[in-house]
């Protein structure tokens, strides 16, 4: 293991403002929260915080809620995928690959600045709103979550490129592009010009990064079924996770798609059935 | 005239935007052995959406299969049963986000 990747996994996550993931705030902040938006579970839902907009097109505070939403999952991109570019040394993979994570460092810099920059043109700053997504792994309350099992295996997978690139470049990437197309049309919609212009630009990064994660899972499980099958895995547990919005048939495929996982994890382990 | 669509395998970058937006439900993923969105031609009623959505421009139709008019309406069940259902969701977000900027207002 390089010196380089014991150093940056003993480093903490780091931002000014610190991240505050909205597990861990207090009830006089949920009750801010409230007093603005409605409900704490309205900002945590993009799709809801969209429709608040639509519904007052006039309330910046809205805006200022769904930016900041978006905004701290762009700060965890820069977080995790600059550690994927030290940590992924080790593994036996492309330096094409380092080099994409690299890249795509880098795009998540630029969308984070994307970010702050419309949340300063509604008066709002980086701190105002709890993470939804803090850096740096699963916060406080899911880490010790089943005794920190849970963690341990969110951690195992996502060190696994593989799996990652299926989870996060593929499956969570792909998510984005209608979460960023939609925030885009809105901006349409409402006469915010920034918004959407914005909004649109990092949807064509979402669709080049959905693109590397389809473009090095398939050459890591070229001509291996098992590796190939350990992508699927991943990218139904991600998706899995997202449950709700999926439809009834799809689930069903999900499903059928787990009996057939632990079918095979019984075969392996020697189990009759 | 109902024409298919068929999914190139290879510009695609199993994104599912296809899948999620498929009103019948007929392209599959997990269920297909490999890390490919198939549509299965017999749920597919030509509506076009997957293909709208597709950031690739790699759906396309397919003249070539020949449509069961039996398998069709089955399809276009499912289709209006889907548009039920998100239409349903579409008016409990609106109404949900009617009564927060009413609360919101009040306070």
């Amino acid at each position: 293991m390089s010196k380089l990747t014991d150093h940056i996994r003993e480093l903490p996550s780091r931002r000014d403002p610190p991240y505050r993931p909205l597990a861990t705030i207090d009830d006089a902040e949920r009750a801010e929260i409230t007093s603005k938006l409605g409900s704490t579970e309205n900002y945590f839902d993009l799709l809801q915080l969209r429709e608040l907009i639509k519904e007052d097109p006039d309330n910046i505070e809205f805006r200022r809620a769904m930016v900041s939403s978006i905004a701290s999952a762009e700060y965890a991109g820069v977080d995790a995928f600059s550690r994927k570019v030290c940590e992924w040394q080790d593994w036996d993979v492309p330096w094409s690959l380092i080099i994409a994570m690299a890249r795509q460092t880098w795009d998540e810099v630029r969308h984070s600045q994307l970010a702050t920059g419309v949340l300063e043109s509604y008066g709002g700053k980086i701190g105002d709103y709890p993470d939804t997504l803090a850096g740096g792994g699963p916060p406080p309350v899911m880490q010790s979550a089943a005794g920190g099992a849970y963690a341990a295996a969110a951690e195992s997978l996502f060190r696994d490129p593989v799996a990652s690139l299926s989870m996060v470049n593929v499956s969570l990437e792909g998510g984005a592009l209608t979460a960023f197309q939609e925030t885009s049309k809105l901006g349409e919609r409402i006469g915010d010009e920034l918004l959407a212009h914005c909004y649109d630009y990092n949807w064509a990064d979402e669709v080049t990064h959905t693109a590397i994660g389809d473009y090095f899972v398939k050459a890591l499980c070229q001509d291996d079924p098992e590796q190939e099958r350990k992508a699927l895995r991943a990218h139904a547990f991600f998706e899995m996770s997202r449950g709700p919005r999926l439809n009834d048939e799809q689930s069903q495929e999900l499903k059928e798609f787990f009996a057939e996982e632990i079918q095979r994890a019984h075969a392996v382990l020697g189990g009759s059935h | 005239m109902t024409t298919v669509v068929r999914i190139d395998l290879g510009p695609c970058i199993n994104c599912s935007l296809c899948r999620r937006a498929c009103p019948t439900e007929t392209i599959h993923y997990y269920s297909t052995g490999h890390r490919t969105h198939v549509v299965d031609p017999a749920g597919c009623i030509g509506c076009d959406l997957c293909v709208q959505v597709c950031p690739m421009e790699c759906i396309y139709p397919d003249p070539g299969y020949v449509v069961d008019a039996g398998q069709l309406e089955v399809a276009k069940g499912k289709a209006r049963d889907f548009a039920r259902r998100q239409h349903a969701a579409k008016l409990e977000r609106k109404q949900r986000a009617r009564r927060a900027v009413e609360l919101v207002a009040a306070r």
